[in-house]
């Protein structure tokens, strides 16, 4: 989580240039009315937090994620671009598929950031229904890759339902993350074979209503909770409680706070998803 | 096929539970509790009297359960740290997919797509595209093994929607099973503007954002278009149906084109034997213009 300006900082042209230079690139532009229209669903005596959470944002730009998928991938081991020098095969793969969604977007990002554009490694990017046939080995490598992992679960369940079944070989598995709570990582790790490689890791302190963010006080936690409950009355702290202020420029994931991403006429948030 | 059916055995030993591995090729992710429960308390009291039949996966330098699964779960609750169990040959991809089959039945509930790939790798390493002959070879039901070929017909993005890690985003197979008629109907696929995979995805967004009401619907429109066809009003639903796709408002009832019922209909008594025909002309279910055109196609 990013420092927030010193309580009663005034919301002044320059603040608000901050946020509108740090927020460009989200896939609904992010614009001064939009900013202001935010605002305007918080008492006025509300609005100086809702500033402070604003700052506290971490924006992912599109060059972010490249730079976070290279800086990741370069710590892989075993890998070269020259095939003779790999070791065994490698084989990369979108981790989550669904319509519409980012999965072969964030593998598009991944293989332009890593430099493997060219059709000689073509071969390399496979479709999640094409592991099994692969027939991967121990000696093996297999590289997914998405944005996020929030708590976890998402992967575990994957793994169990499916993806330990189109491993039988058991290759070396590797979840490759821009981000990912540590917890979440914690628990992909003990229970699948998967080693979790994150660009930026997200602790405790990272979690808006957690006693370890100190940025917040406890009467500020609950002015924004209840906000959060107008935004999502399911998961008013985020997905899996995670309570992070993170946002990409493809997506603010579900884990963030409501009052980011919801789409409810009750509170919209800034960054729908 | 050059494999055995099974792998030979090779013997009889005790290995330590920490040791033991699942099945990789195992189906059967879930395991029901109560009998689970049931046999846990049988081995609290009198231990494993069935030994487990394992293998040594050499690449991966760990032993595989090859059947026994429910036994080592119990074991592992029990903190048991050892378990009975007979050794046998490390088996090939083929034997282990094809023991696992017949060990593990398929269970209506489970995910189709993870069972469809397997049963490609058997097709593949076994060349056998034939539905009796991979029924009889895995144990599953033959209808089973024609819906997994269905799903294995369609582009690899869409089976990957059947894979994906979240269960409320993934694509239903029932979805791509119950299109597959569409799909592959004859006169869709002579139409100048059908594209399979665009007809797909098109499909599949209507669905999401609810403009059909189950995948079921896809046969009543495989049932408009027999109608059309029978009718010999091709061109007017390959127009339709165009429309349908595009335009995610309209109706499956777009595609009812009435004149084509009719003709259908009219057609179909034509083929009757005469008492049927006698027998539909008085009926009371009939409309009057159906009666009057029936009387029609009778008399001509």
């Amino acid at each position: 989580m990013r420092q927030p300006r010193a309580r009663g900082t005034a919301v002044d042209a320059i603040r608000i240039g901050n946020w509108l230079e740090n927020f460009a690139g989200y896939r609904v532009q992010i614009s001064q009315l939009r900013i202001s229209r935010w605002f305007g669903q918080f008492e006025n005596t509300h609005q100086d937090v809702a500033a402070r959470i604003l700052d506290c944002v971490e924006f992912f730009r599109e060059d972010h994620l490249a730079n976070g998928y290279r800086a990741v991938f370069g710590r892989l081991q075993g890998w070269s671009k020259k095939a003779s020098q790999r070791q065994e095969r490698w084989r990369f793969v979108a981790f989550s598929t669904h319509a519409g969604e980012n999965g072969d977007r964030m593998l598009h990002t991944f293989r332009t950031a890593t430099g493997l554009s060219a059709t000689r490694y073509d071969e390399l990017f496979i479709h999640r229904s094409d592991l099994l046939r692969e027939g991967l080995t121990a000696e093996d490598t297999v590289v997914f890759v998405d944005d996020f992992a929030g708590t976890g679960n998402q992967a575990v369940t994957a793994w169990n339902e499916s993806l330990g079944e189109l491993l039988p070989g058991r290759p070396r598995t590797y979840l490759v993350l821009i981000a990912a709570m540590s917890s979440a990582v914690q628990q992909i790790s003990a229970q699948t074979p998967m080693t979790v490689k994150a660009f930026r890791w997200f602790r405790a302190r990272d979690n808006f209503f957690a006693g370890e963010c100190l940025h917040f006080s406890s009467a500020e936690k609950a002015i924004v909770l209840r906000y959060c409950e107008l935004a999502d009355n399911v998961n008013p702290r985020g997905y899996g409680d995670c309570g992070v202020l993170v946002v990409f420029a493809h997506r603010c994931p579900n884990n963030s706070l409501p009052i980011l991403h919801s789409n409810r006429p009750a509170f919209r948030g800034l960054f729908p998803r | 096929m050059a494999q055995g059916p099974s792998p030979g055995i090779v013997g009889v030993k005790t290995i330590p539970t920490n040791e033991l591995e699942p099945n990789p090729h195992n189906p059967r992710r879930l395991f029901d509790p109560e009998p689970l429960k049931t046999l846990k308390g049988s081995i609290a009291k009198v231990g494993i009297l069935v030994p487990l039949t394992v293998y040594w996966a050499k690449s991966r330098k760990t032993w595989v359960i090859l059947d026994g699964q429910r036994r080592w779960i119990c074991a592992q609750e029990l903190g048991i740290k050892s378990v009975p169990a007979n050794e046998v040959a490390e088996p090939s991809i083929v034997q282990n997919i094809v023991t696992m089959f017949q060990i593990h039945k398929l269970r209506a509930d489970w995910e189709l797509m993870p069972t469809a790939l397997t049963l490609e790798v058997l097709m593949i390493a076994l060349q056998e595209r034939r539905d009796d002959k991979l029924a009889e070879l895995t144990g599953l039901d033959r209808a089973v093994v024609t819906r997994c070929k269905k799903l294995l017909s369609f582009s690899k993005k869409y089976q990957d929607m059947m894979l994906d890690p979240e269960p409320e985003k993934r694509a239903k197979a029932d979805f791509f099973i119950e299109l597959y008629p569409v799909l592959h109907d004859r006169t869709v696929r002579r139409m100048a503007w059908f594209r399979p995979d665009t007809f797909t995805t098109k499909m599949l967004r209507r669905y999401n954002e609810g403009g059909l009401n189950a995948v079921t619907d896809f046969r009543k429109i495989k049932q408009h278009i027999n109608t059309a066809v029978r009718a010999g009003k091709q061109k007017i639903i390959t127009q339709r149906l165009e429309e349908f796709t595009q335009e995610s408002d309209l109706p499956i009832e777009h595609l009812a084109i009435q004149s084509a019922s009719l003709t259908s209909k009219v057609r179909e008594i034509t083929l009757l034997p005469r008492n049927w025909r006698r027998c539909f002309a008085t009926s009371t279910r009939w409309t009057s213009m159906q009666k009057m055109i029936c009387g029609f196609v009778l008399r001509n």
